[in-house]
């Protein structure tokens, strides 16, 4: 399967909805904070310039000022990279905006390891495991610019807090217009028989990629898209390794307080299966061409294949 | 609220008594609970006092009336002031007060939106409130109602950059409809702010980033009345009034003692202070 690479990145896909949206429901606002030209917020902003609030290079005022503007029920979106929505105003988001469940839903650039060139101060390694541990927040990774589109409108439709991690480069297309998302729903996009591949965001190309590689060794892997990371789809992940009765995790995160970490916890409850998870392994990544940076860290096509092949090994397979 | 006075003067008194009520409410509170912070919360009581018996447009038995005017108390540990001034309006029964951060209880130790009918947000974590207050200064343009909001500061808390993120914004968008006032008791939890962290001159800070700047005396009633008048007078720019207060006002012996941040008293000190703050003493203010 050839999969083309897409003409837009997945932060433009969803602020384009945004700004289509705008003229849908005219009651949600923007803020941003200073980084509207690489959100892409700026397309609302110069369309709507009075439900656009720029609050400047101040993350942490942007948020609860946000929740301040939502006290009362209105709807906002807060731009700004993962890094900073999940480190530097993770306080601001818990306390006034998960604490009394406010409806303000953060547009969270330059996710994972995709801000590969600009370092570790610009990557967003950590952001899923704070996020999923506030509680009410929702968390989404679309996989590509039609599912970035699509959760931009769950989002908006789900109530309270929601996180949604977009990427800063361009991914590859999977799906099509006819193609719906949900909250806590996910995407079986290879049907398999041998092992369970979850994975979410930027890392769901390396595991279709690696699948094409498993197939010519006769090993035929079944991959979820988790794109709904909180709360997730218990029941797809239970039918799935229920038939494989192996799971392998891969994502653009670190290991520790990723969704690994989340479905080996759930797995040990409900249905213990031979399990691995490939990430960040408690370190910092560095700068580079991204491709160079995720096959080093681990979380290549080529790191897939080896734990599936190791994990069918184990599994007493071919 | 101020139409059934034939004076000022008579203004001025009425709210001078409620405050001793309000005081009294508090060591009652925290002396009860065996724990809270009196100080912070008897230099905010004159302020405290005058926007709910007089200033702020609210109506307690619809608590989230859209055209409401807006209050927060960033300092939230001094809640017993904003809980004693919500239970004497009439948002919830008086009885509630004995249960100040008890289990279960509508009034949790720090202010809570969705627990306490009049809280108007979340707070608690210090220098955050003035950001809170810019959103909905911003959600009243927006809709382009008329209430105003008010967001009570301690000079403690502006320690935190965030404070000065919120007075850049508020200058940007000129929220007239935003009004800071700083609790300036000169104390915060480890000593004089002069010591922990100097943060003088702060009306010149605030002038720096385009606010309006008062400065007051924030036990003295008929001052903490012309000056809340003022505020909705001055159009284009946010206002903050430093209010210069006592930390612990009203109780001889809390007065200016860095302990008394968070301290309960004993049964003892409890009389004591009650006795003092209902003894007449109509200097108080």
């Amino acid at each position: 399967m050839k999969l083309t690479k897409a003409d837009i990145t997945t932060r433009q896909a969803f602020s384009e909805r945004m700004l289509e949206y705008g003229a849908i429901d005219k009651n949600f606002v923007v803020f941003e904070a200073d980084i509207g030209y690489s959100t892409y917020s700026h397309l609302f902003g110069d369309a709507y310039p009075e439900r656009y609030f720029n609050m400047g290079i101040a993350e942490s005022n942007t948020m609860a000022a946000a929740a301040g503007m939502a006290a009362d029920g209105r709807t906002v979106i807060a731009c700004s990279y993962g890094v900073f929505i999940s480190l530097r105003a993770v306080e601001a988001i818990r306390t006034f905006i998960c604490y009394p469940n406010l409806n303000v839903k953060f547009l969270s650039s330059h996710g994972g390891l995709t801000p590969a060139v600009d370092g570790v101060t610009h990557q967003a390694t950590e952001d899923i495991g704070i996020m999923t541990t506030l509680p009410n927040m929702k968390v989404f990774a679309p996989a590509d610019t039609e599912s970035a589109k699509k959760i931009f409108d769950v989002a908006i439709k789900t109530t309270g807090p929601v996180f949604i991690r977009l990427m800063r480069d361009p991914l590859f297309d999977i799906y099509s217009k006819e193609d719906t998302f949900e909250i806590a729903g996910s995407k079986t996009i290879r049907e398999g028989k041998d092992l369970t591949v979850v994975t979410y965001g930027d890392i769901v190309f390396q595991a279709l990629e690696a699948a094409d590689e498993l197939k010519k060794d006769n090993i035929s892997i079944e991959i979820i898209d988790m794109y709904s990371i909180k709360p997730f789809d218990k029941k797809n992940l239970l039918n799935s390794i229920s038939k494989t009765e192996a799971l392998l995790v891969a994502e653009d995160h670190q290991k520790r307080n990723g969704l690994g970490y989340e479905l080996s916890n759930f797995c040990l409850k409900n249905k213990p299966v031979l399990f691995d998870n490939l990430g960040l392994n408690d370190t910092f990544a560095e700068s580079g061409n991204y491709y160079k940076i995720i096959d080093k860290y681990g979380i290549s096509k080529k790191h897939i294949f080896n734990k599936v092949k190791e994990l069918i090994y184990k599994k007493g397979g071919k | 609220m101020n139409n059934k006075f034939q004076n000022f003067e008579e203004r001025v008194q009425y709210l001078k008594e409620k405050a001793k009520e309000v005081r009294t409410n508090i060591i009652d509170m925290i002396f009860t609970a065996h724990s809270g912070h009196p100080g912070g919360a008897l230099s905010a009581a004159d302020i405290m006092t005058a926007l709910y018996f007089d200033i702020l447009k609210i109506d307690p038995n619809n608590p989230r009336w859209p055209d409401r005017d807006r209050f927060i108390l960033s300092k939230g540990h001094a809640c017993p002031v904003w809980y004693s001034c919500l239970a004497m309006r009439g948002y919830f029964p008086m009885k509630e007060l004995k249960t100040l951060r008890k289990f279960e209880s509508i009034l949790q130790g720090h202010p809570d939106m969705r627990k306490t009918p009049g809280i108007d947000m979340t707070t608690g974590s210090l220098g955050q409130g003035l950001s809170l207050g810019v959103g909905m200064a911003l959600e009243g343009k927006l809709v382009k109602k008329n209430y105003h909001v008010y967001v009570v500061l301690g000079d403690g808390e502006i320690n935190e950059g965030q404070v000065w993120e919120a007075a850049a914004s508020a200058s940007k968008y000129k929220l007239d409809n935003l009004t800071a006032i700083v609790d300036k008791n000169n104390l915060q939890m480890d000593g004089f702010t002069e010591k922990v962290m100097p943060m003088d001159p702060i009306d010149k800070k605030f002038e720096a980033f385009n606010w309006q700047v008062m400065t007051i005396n924030g036990h003295k009633m008929k001052e903490i009345l012309i000056a809340l008048e003022e505020v909705k007078k001055i159009k284009g720019k946010p206002v903050c009034i430093i209010a210069n207060t006592i930390k612990g006002k009203g109780v001889s012996f809390m007065e200016n003692i860095r302990k008394w941040h968070g301290k309960a008293p004993n049964q003892q000190e409890y009389e004591m202070a009650i006795k003092e703050i209902q003894g007449g003493n109509n200097e108080i203010n």
